[in-house]
């Protein structure tokens, strides 16, 4: 008895590790170039997935088609199985596609906008000369709806003083990030309602 | 076996040539002491430069020192010439391209070239005065490649 | 604008806690542009010292392309104390900094106090408020001390306004002079004039000496001239062929080439008692020694690998190592006073050109791009290269910063001029 319990135990046990590794690659997985790279939160969009497709009109379509074919042909019974597996195929595919489509059109918007504001601050920032050392410094920046800069506040400085300084500014230089205000709302506030600037020296000879 | 019976002999050459090597750069040395002492006084510009009718110059390739064929059929009509000079002045030259110390070494290393086939033909060395400008004394001033060619040169005058 | 090509990384982090982060790494092209005021003046001294002093300011700032200038007559007002000063005023004119200064009088004898101060006009503060006591006769030598410390404030580099440049001038076949002058060109010297080659000059590091090689006993030999007395002094070093001299970081002793029958090998020569020391002993081509930063090592040109190349030799250990490998022609290797990079002219596909490379990467950089350029000699703080070049068959002397952003020439001489040498700051 204490022995079946024992193997139970371990059955259960390698389930669950196997459990954890398929749900590991189950995760949808996002084509990203190899400049970029891009983490989201995915639990949360497989929820929004889920809730879109219980109403989504994808359902309702499939069912009507269901039905169709049961008035159409009593005998096609078996391939209203085959259409629904076909369907449910699809689904699954349907829903990855969208969660891609969805991801990809934040990515895109976060990375379009970051571009623009990396540019901006580029146009601005006067690195100071010859720095032979390799230096990073980080912002953070507190933005509002319109794009204003509410607060901005070195919060890691680097070791040089006119590294520093030159950052400074470059902030005090840069009143709006008009980018910002053209965004979903909800977008803004995940991502460019607080963010940080890195700026960087690798110290080599431009 | 075969490995462990090579090795000492290896290591025998090694050794020999180390040898041959070291004396070699001792006797250099030694020689270039006492030619210094000839050449610090430049005396014999105070007499009259030989004419000669031939060609007095000696060309060579870019970053080069090598004496050609062309080169040292001219060097040997010269020769009856330098046998009779009392002293013969080898200038070495280069082109403005590359650097100015740089090339001070390597006008000298091509009076030296000079100076070296002129010995091998029985020229005696203890006559021959070896100095070089770099690209300090251009003949023509202009930038292109026939100029070039013609600053990159050895001058032979005999007094 | 098209040089914005920049990488972008962002991180998005699956963490509830998550925030984006951008990353900058190109600064703008862009110069800073500094407003320079004419001083204010009280009354009873002569009214141009005030525009002579700003504009002796603005000359020296701008005497290597770092800087933008604002026009005095676009100004909007001529503020003399912080009182009198408004951003705004400089801000809708896109100035980043503005220096104001004003000019009183201390007696009758002609001595001056001069206060000035410096604004970054984007923060809104001053960064920089000082006086000097001078008189009427170094408005100029005011300037320059005033110049450096502004500079120093924006940059954060030190500034090199009072350093000097020695080169050689061939004004014609049979002349050549070994000049000094300041390094705007200004107060020019002749030290040294001859018939035959003068080569190399090279600074001691206390400013007083400079060593040089000249021909005119015939041969290449390597003189010592005290600038103060005028006094020269040549080395006795053996050999047929005496060249390259540089000075230790220390001032005791030259880094210097010594030719044993055509043999040119570095040596160490100590100035106190006249010692040559071996550092080098290969049959190929070992010249153009130059000294790092420590003083622990030595850079230098040899060809024993069949085309010139740089090398380091340590002084303690005399262990060698490679530092170029690509393109055959890298010689006269200079180390940056930071020690971490060197200078030194790079042949690439026939053309000549200064570049440099960090001695932790493998990449070489040009940083000109003319075709015969050579001898590039460094600031004293590491941020702008002067080198020879030609235009025709005369000699100039350009320059360049380490950033790219500023090219310039120096004023034409009379004939060719070539091989600059940078003075160290004083001390």
């Amino acid at each position: 008895m204490n022995k079946a319990l024992t193997s139970l135990n371990t059955f259960f046990l390698i389930l669950l590790f196997l459990s954890l590794i398929f749900s590991m690659f189950s995760i949808p997985k996002l084509n990203i170039d190899e400049t970029q790279s891009i983490k989201v939160n995915f639990y949360e969009l497989i929820q929004e997935d889920d809730i879109l497709f219980d109403s989504s009109i994808l359902n309702t379509t499939i069912k009507k088609e269901t039905k169709k074919a049961s008035v159409n042909d009593k005998k096609a019974e078996p391939s209203e199985a085959e259409i629904l597996s076909k369907f449910k195929i699809n689904k699954s595919d349907i829903k990855n596609e969208i969660s891609k489509i969805k991801l990809s059109k934040e990515r895109e918007d976060i990375l379009r906008v970051s571009a623009i504001i990396q540019a901006s601050i580029s146009s601005i920032w006067i690195k100071p000369n010859s720095l032979s050392e390799s230096l990073i410094a980080k912002v953070s920046i507190n933005l509002a709806p319109s794009g204003e800069i509410l607060n901005f506040d070195l919060i890691e400085p680097s070791s040089n003083n006119s590294f520093n300084e030159s950052i400074l500014t470059a902030m005090n230089k840069m009143t709006f990030l008009e980018e910002v205000s053209f965004l979903d709302r909800k977008l803004f506030e995940e991502n460019f309602r607080n963010f940080n600037l890195v700026f960087k020296s690798s110290g080599e000879i431009e | 076996m075969r490995r462990l019976f090579m090795e000492p002999i290896g290591i025998f050459i090694l050794a020999m040539l180390c040898q041959v090597y070291s004396c070699a750069s001792n006797v250099s040395d030694s020689v270039e002491r006492m030619q210094y002492a000839s050449v610090a006084g430049e005396e014999y510009l105070l007499g009259d430069k030989l004419e000669t009718n031939l060609d007095d110059k000696v060309y060579f390739d870019f970053d080069k020192s090598i004496l050609d064929a062309e080169d040292k059929s001219l060097l040997e009509q010269y020769l009856p010439e330098i046998k009779k000079a009392k002293i013969v002045r080898l200038e070495g030259h280069c082109d403005e391209r590359g650097t100015r110390e740089y090339n001070l070494a390597l006008g000298e290393r091509r009076a030296l070239e000079v100076r070296d086939f002129l010995v091998v033909k029985g020229v005696s060395g203890k006559k021959i005065r070896v100095v070089s400008f770099g690209e300090e004394k251009p003949l023509k001033s202009a930038s292109n490649e026939k100029a070039w060619a013609e600053n990159r040169r050895v001058e032979i005058s005999l007094y | 604008m098209i040089k914005f090509f920049f990488m972008i990384v962002f991180l998005v982090s699956n963490h509830i806690f998550s925030i984006l982060e951008i990353e900058i790494l190109k600064g703008s092209d862009n110069l800073s542009k500094v407003a320079f005021v004419p001083f204010g003046i009280e009354s009873g001294i002569e009214e141009n010292y005030g525009i002579q002093i700003s504009r002796n300011i603005e000359k020296n700032m701008l005497l290597f392309g770092e800087f933008e200038n604002l026009a005095v007559n676009e100004m909007l007002s001529y503020p003399s104390s912080e009182n009198d000063f408004y951003y705004r005023d400089w801000k809708v004119l896109g100035v980043d900094y503005s220096v104001i200064g004003k000019i009183n009088s201390v007696n009758a004898l002609g001595n001056l106090n001069i206060s000035y101060s410096l604004f970054n006009i984007n923060r809104r503060i001053k960064i920089l408020e000082g006086e000097i006591l001078g008189s009427e006769d170094n408005i100029e030598d005011i300037s320059k001390i005033i110049s450096n410390r502004i500079y120093e404030k924006i940059t954060g580099l030190r500034g090199i306004f009072d350093t000097k440049l020695a080169y050689v001038v061939n004004s014609d076949a049979n002349t050549y002079q070994m000049c000094i002058s300041d390094i705007d060109g200004k107060n020019e010297q002749i030290l040294f004039s001859s018939k035959a080659p003068i080569m190399s000059p090279d600074w001691s590091p206390d400013r007083k000496k400079i060593a040089y090689v000249s021909f005119e006993n015939g041969l290449a030999e390597i003189f010592i001239q005290d600038l103060q007395s005028g006094e020269r002094d040549s080395i006795q070093a053996l050999g047929m062929t005496n060249s390259a001299p540089v000075w230790s970081p220390d001032g005791k002793s030259l880094a210097l080439v010594v030719s044993f029958s055509g043999n040119p090998d570095i040596f160490l020569y100590s100035i106190r008692n006249k010692r040559l020391v071996r550092l080098t002993n290969h049959y190929g081509i070992d010249t153009e020694p130059s000294w790092s930063p420590d003083s622990k090592k030595i850079i230098f040109t040899s060809d024993r690998s069949g085309s010139p190349q740089l090398y380091e030799i340590n002084t303690k250990s005399k262990r060698k190592k490679r530092l170029t490998r690509d393109g055959n022609y890298n010689a006269r290797g200079r180390y940056f006073p930071d020690g971490k990079s060197i200078f030194f002219v790079h042949g690439n596909n026939g053309n000549f050109q200064i570049a440099t490379k960090k001695l932790s990467s493998r990449y070489i950089e040009t940083l000109t791009s003319t075709s015969l350029d050579e001898s590039p000699t460094i600031s004293p703080n590491g941020n702008i290269i002067i080198y020879a070049t030609k235009d025709g068959s005369n000699g100039y002397l350009g320059g360049i910063t380490l950033d790219g952003k500023a090219r310039f020439s120096l004023p034409v001489k009379n004939g060719s001029v070539r091989e600059p040498a940078w003075s160290p700051l004083l001390k």
